[in-house]
């Protein structure tokens, strides 16, 4: 835990940084958002994104408006709401000004000239041994969720990997709690059929 | 319960997010239909299977540059550059770096007025030109744009830079703080 010690020294910006002149107390509280916020932002973000450089980007991008608005916030306002929508709008940011990196849900068919395509993906149960390692678990799981849309991959990060009630979902992303509800239950359902072997593996009570 | 509908709030009965009517409607269909007992496993497997995911471990660097969020990389207000600028005019003041136009100030208090206007008009050229650029261009291209952004708007309401900007915009940080606003909860 020696980096979030190193974010609870006092934060003296260095010479000749334009910052504004925030007094120790308020850098003292803007650590304190950071500490208490920063894991999840990035796990959030890394969720998300898939890839390590776009999670750091996203979350150092959310924690600099906080830092902007600092005087803006009230001290003790609960901040995830404001905070993990700043993410998913980032996020949504992020996709737009880069088309081609641009997420296409890979269940749907590709038109081509001779009618509609479905990808084939290859057995994740061929290679038995390797397969039910944590690591490659992770990555396979990773992978599914970037099959999902962002919409229906937001409410589920926030849901089964970050644990929040359907109200808090519908709060944070301004949606309203049947949407939740649809788009968790499809997010599951298309998880499911793409991490089937996982999925029996669980449900007969192994773990990794 | 029908068939269907139960199997539409498998997931909410599985994260205890339906109401105590519904639950017990869902569980008794799940006695009586075992498609959806093995829907509700696999749900809750996959749930479960999410959950188990550990937590993404942020590199390094990520601590240290939340540390100091002005200094890597993003761009400064202009607020921040203005203020940055003025400090370091006083402190060149103050170092005497400035003593020879000192000079000038007090014994040629006109020649230093004129320079200063001189530098301004310079300073001011540009701008006026600009503008007077941008006037035009809005005669013969204002058409076009609203146009355009009618046309996208109608096209791809979330693909428009100036629509999207304008709802995800950062003028949500006046929210912060702010009791949030009941949630529509139309569905259930």
């Amino acid at each position: 835990m020696s980096e979030i010690a190193a974010t609870v020294a006092i934060m003296a910006p260095p010479e000749g940084v334009r910052a504004p002149a925030y007094t120790a107390e308020e850098l003292a509280r803007y650590d304190g958002i950071v500490q208490r916020y920063a894991r999840h932002v990035y796990n959030i973000a890394y969720r998300m994104t898939g890839n390590q450089a776009d999670a750091r980007d996203l979350s150092q991008e959310a924690f600099l408006r906080v830092y902007r608005a600092l005087r803006r916030v009230q001290p003790g306002a609960p901040l995830e709401s404001w905070l993990y929508r700043i993410v998913s709008n980032l996020y949504i940011d992020l996709l737009r000004r880069r088309p081609r990196a641009r997420v296409e849900s890979l269940v749907t068919p590709i038109e081509t000239a001779r009618g509609e395509m479905v990808r084939e993906f290859p057995d994740i149960a061929a290679n038995p041994e390797a397969v039910f390692e944590r690591e490659h678990i992770d990555a396979e799981i990773q992978q599914a969720l970037g099959v999902l849309s962002p919409e229906l991959r937001m409410v589920l990060v926030l849901s089964d990997i970050e644990g929040f009630a359907y109200e808090e979902i519908a709060a944070i992303l301004r949606v309203p709690l049947g949407t939740v509800k649809s788009r968790l239950h499809r997010a599951r359902q298309v998880l499911q059929q793409r991490l089937r072997p996982y999925v029996e593996a669980q449900r007969r009570g192994w773990r990794p | 319960m029908n068939h269907h509908r139960a199997g539409r709030l498998l997931s909410a009965y599985v994260d205890g997010e339906l109401t105590a009517a519904e639950a017990r409607a869902v569980q008794e269909h799940l006695l009586d239909c075992a498609a959806c007992r093995d829907a509700h496993d696999r749900l809750r497997a996959t749930r479960d299977l999410l959950a188990g995911l550990p937590p993404a471990e942020p590199p390094a660097e990520f601590w240290a540059n939340l540390r100091h969020p002005i200094a890597q990389g993003s761009v400064p207000s202009g607020v921040w550059m203005l203020r940055g600028a003025a400090a370091r005019l006083r402190a060149a003041w103050r170092a005497g770096a400035w003593a020879p136009w000192r000079w000038v100030a007090v014994r040629r208090p006109a020649w230093a007025l004129a320079a200063v206007a001189a530098m301004l008009m310079l300073a001011a050229l540009p701008l006026v030109k600009g503008t007077v650029d941008r006037l035009h261009a809005t005669e013969i291209g204002v058409d076009l744009y609203v146009h355009d952004h009618a046309m996208q708007m109608g096209h791809a309401p979330l693909v428009d830079r100036a629509y999207v900007g304008l709802v995800a915009g950062d003028a949500e940080l006046v929210l912060a703080g702010e009791t949030p606003r009941p949630v529509g909860d139309n569905v259930r």
